[in-house]
């Protein structure tokens, strides 16, 4: 008898071990493995990278799968993924996975073949999941996003979506003024993410427990700090069509959300082990943020209002994360980043540091961008010591008047003899990013752009740069007023005026050595429309979606006509959008939510800037009083140093 | 070195996997050695390209480093520091600077398999192998240097094909011309022997490259073996 038991269990075992070699011969042939070798890159959907996260399955009570409405390598550059991911993921009883957006031509396949959009890690469909998270970095990845939730099986609208679909959580810049996607989207988290999505997975795991309907556990989300649960709120428009209020149609409901915060960025949750992708990413290095906030104040500059109030991390962290991250990911490049790294307190400290420690490894710094006004050839040496990057500087406008009115405190001189120095130390291309279509903007701005380029140019030739070589590239954008900014209440100059003002810059940049950029106007007058928009736009967005829109912040994806025709089916202008003037008493679609920064300080500041007037730096000079410090009681923090 | 890239790793280009094995060297605190100049990259070179989708279960590289360390212990330390999919199998020391790999590999063999869509039966697979290996020429469409469109004969750089039957699924298994003085992909032997034969078989299939192969005098042998 037991010969004959050992016997069974023997051939049982036996055939086990055949079942799973089976099993595992067979993934390499299921569908999507059949796919994979016919789509472009198909490294974008294999997952398997580097430091990537697998928990099992079952082990843990809650699944969120991190949706990034762009492309792989464009999703992959991202730090707040790697932070929430690293967050999530060290939790014993929640998962984190990633999901982005499919290429068209795999798009294609999945639908061709009926495979639904699935998570990178354990490649199950996002329908398994407790919540798929977006964020959303960009107004023109909108698109993507209804997209995916279509490739996934799930229904877009948030009415439709009954208790066994995934929460659909959204988070990032765009969710400021999240009307736009108020129909599609659950729960939206203002703010920094690093403590709310804590809260907000300690209080879901505990409604899961307890099995509540899906309309309880929106309510108990609302009541979080820094959630916004659209579902829960009524939106009223005037006669005339425009938006009048918005308010809660439940009580204990909040009327305004105020955005979440880390005091202490210090001490923030960090990822020690980011996720290093086997293919070529768009920032493909160790990204180390320095500090969040910008004390300059901008005045068309949204992340300049969102991530206030300044915070710098301490050089020894910054210092002592930089060695784990380098021997944790084995990249050959750091970059240090922040709105604007060379205003770090610390950043000379820091780079020397981290080149005398590190450039022995073969390990290159990087800054981001500069600024013209505190360029120091000196970091620019050490920083070029093992890698020649090149060097970007933005003036944003062409004269001194309107840099005045932007408050970009940059000056020519400044510009001159940065990149004077630049080229006399062996540079021979540097990229200055201008705007066009700022608020009070004349073409006297615009030949100040052609002034400074040739000003440049002639420096690099003074300065013995090959005329071969040479090369001072040109690129415009077009300015788009954002939500909670001092230009929130600004039109954007009509298309064919912004198109107008392309065609002159063009035609005056003609010149050997001269490159011009310009983006697609259109584009930006669809970001404006968005950018401003009311929960109105949700039907556009799904009209634009059927139409076939996707991808549009790429210029081989994005046509107009689409999204003109998807505005005409809906009865909607996006020029009452993008190009209409907000009077200051005028209720804003974005008025329920609070960035700290006050009302009355973004008047104020729209007043200077139509008088041309600056206002001072934080970091240097008398607090402007914009509110954030005393609303969020939180205080702006500096490393100190030269 | 010789390596396995196999699963999620298949995917990874040829360009990609540089970086990866330096990445991974200095996540293994393996002192490798940089090529000079402004961008810098190790000084690694592969015996033969693989491509993208293809399962190498052996594959070949040389790696420099600027100190000498016991080839057990960089095998290791490698092959912990390297992504899913990608793992050393052994490093051995080489003698002096032999000569470079690329220019030794004259073959490779495949295992190849295909997923029936209809009934085959193992005698409609032999005759349909014996007809392709027996025509004289096997003519597919290349592209060359300049972009334009020309005939290549695969039938020399075929030196063996045999195939059989595992219940739906077809498995070829190939020993093709590989290296610097003529190359035949597997990809293309296969579809032309799938167009030819007209054998139901739904388009993907999984490949695997499983060895690579010089010659030592008259002799084949194992890249491994010189």
């Amino acid at each position: 008898m037991l010969f004959f038991g050992y016997n069974i269990l023997y051939i049982v075992l036996k055939y086990l071990v055949i079942y799973v070699k089976v099993m595992e011969g067979k993934t390499e042939l299921d569908f999507l493995e059949q796919i994979l070798p016919l789509v472009k890159k198909p490294a974008r959907y294999a997952g398997g990278e580097w430091n990537a996260v697998r928990k099992d399955w079952e082990t843990v009570e809650y699944r969120v799968a991190f949706a990034f409405p762009d492309v792989y390598e464009v999703g992959m550059s991202h730090l707040g993924l790697q932070i929430l991911y690293d967050i999530v993921n060290r939790r014993s009883d929640t998962l984190m996975e990633r999901v982005f957006a499919p290429w068209t031509d795999m798009e294609e396949k999945m639908r061709e073949g009926g495979l639904p959009l699935f998570a990178l890690e354990s490649r199950r469909p996002l329908l398994d999941f407790d919540m798929v998270a977006f964020t959303l970095q960009y107004e023109m990845s909108f698109s993507n996003v209804l997209n995916m939730l279509d490739l996934a099986g799930i229904p877009r609208d948030s009415g439709r979506r009954t208790d066994g679909f995934p929460l659909i959580v959204a988070g990032g810049p765009c969710a400021y003024n999240p009307e736009p996607l108020a129909d599609f989207i659950d729960v939206f988290v203002i703010g920094e993410g690093e403590e709310a999505i804590g809260e907000l997975l300690d209080v879901l795991i505990k409604l899961k427990r307890q099995n509540v309907s899906r309309q309880e556990l929106l309510f108990e989300s609302a009541r979080l700090p820094g959630v916004y649960v659209p579902s829960l709120y009524r939106v009223f428009y005037h006669e005339g069509g425009r938006f009048s209020r918005i308010v809660p149609s439940l009580d204990g409901v909040p009327e305004r959300i105020t955005k979440r915060v880390v005091r202490n960025l210090d001490s923030a949750p960090f990822p020690e082990r980011p996720i290093v992708p086997s293919t070529e990413v768009v920032h493909d290095r160790i990204m180390l943020e320095v500090f969040r906030g910008c004390t300059r104040g901008c005045r068309f500059c949204q992340a300049g209002i969102l991530y206030r109030p300044v915070r710098e991390r301490k050089p020894e962290t910054v210092l002592k994360q930089a060695a784990g991250l380098v021997q944790s990911t084995g990249y050959e490049e750091i970059s240090l980043t922040s709105l604007s790294t060379s205003d770090y307190s610390q950043v000379r400290k820091v780079v020397k540091s981290l080149l005398d420690k590190h450039a022995c490894q073969g390990l290159g710094v990087s800054l981001p961008s500069l600024r013209a006004d505190n360029f120091s050839v000196e970091l620019a040496k050490e920083v070029q010591r093992v890698r020649r990057s090149s060097l970007t500087f933005a003036p944003e406008a062409g004269t001194q008047r309107l840099r005045d009115v932007i408050n970009k405190g940059v000056k020519d001189e400044d510009l001159i003899e940065a990149t004077g120095a630049a080229f006399r130390e062996g540079w021979k291309a540097v990229k200055l990013y201008f705007m066009i279509g700022l608020p009070t903007e004349t073409d006297e701005d615009l030949d100040g752009i052609v002034r400074l380029a040739r000003a440049v140019l002639t420096l690099g030739r003074k300065a013995g740069v090959p005329r071969g070589r040479l090369r001072v590239t040109i690129s415009a954008s077009s300015f788009v007023p954002k939500a909670h900014t001092a230009f929130q209440w600004e039109p954007q100059t009509p298309l064919a005026e912004l198109q107008r003002k392309q065609d002159y810059l063009s035609e005056r940049l003609k010149e050997k050595g001269i490159v011009f950029n310009y983006h697609d106007a259109g584009l930006s007058f669809l970001e404006a429309a968005f950018a401003r928009g009311d929960r109105r736009l949700g039907a556009v967005l799904a009209r634009a979606v059927d139409l076939g829109c996707r991808f549009d912040g790429w210029s081989e994806h994005f046509q107009l006509d689409r999204w003109l025709e998807a505005f005409r089916l809906t009865g909607l202008d996006p020029e009452d959008y993008a190009n209409h003037r907000y009077a200051y008493d005028e209720p804003l679609p974005w008025g329920h939510i609070d960035t700290g920064v006050s009302r009355q300080y973004l008047v104020r500041e729209h007043q200077l800037a139509m008088a041309g007037l600056v206002t001072g730096d934080c970091r240097t000079e008398s607090c402007p009083g914009c509110g954030v410090c005393t609303t969020l009681e939180v205080e702006p923090v500096f490393a100190g140093g030269d | 070195m010789m390596y396995e890239k196999v699963g999620p790793a298949r995917f990874i280009s040829h360009l990609d996997l540089l970086r990866t094995f330096g990445r991974a060297a200095r996540r293994a605190g393996l002192p490798l050695a940089f090529t000079q100049g402004f961008n810098p990259h190790p000084k690694i070179t592969f015996a033969a390209p693989l491509a993208v989708g293809i399962s190498g279960e052996a594959e070949f590289a040389d790696l420099e480093l600027t100190e000498k360390i016991p080839a057990p212990f960089v095998a290791r330390a490698l092959s912990d520091a390297l992504p899913e999919g990608l793992r050393v199998l052994e490093v051995r020391q080489l003698k002096g600077a032999g000569p470079a790999l690329m220019a030794m590999v004259r073959s490779a063999s495949y295992r190849v398999e295909a997923k029936t869509c209809g009934p085959v039966t193992a005698g409609e697979l032999k005759d349909a192998l014996g007809s392709f290996l027996s025509r004289q020429e096997i003519l597919v469409e290349r592209k060359n240097n300049e972009g334009k469109k020309v005939l290549y004969d695969l039938r020399p750089g075929i030196f063996v094909m045999s195939g059989r039957l595992d219940n739906d699924i077809i498995k070829i298994e190939a020993e093709l011309k590989t290296g610097s003085s003529g190359n035949v992909r597997i990809e293309e032997v296969l579809e032309a022997f799938l167009k030819s034969s007209r054998l139901p078989v739904q388009g993907g299939y999984a490949l695997f490259r499983n060895n690579l192969y010089t010659v030592a005098g008259k002799e084949k042998k194992m890249l491994w073996q010189t």
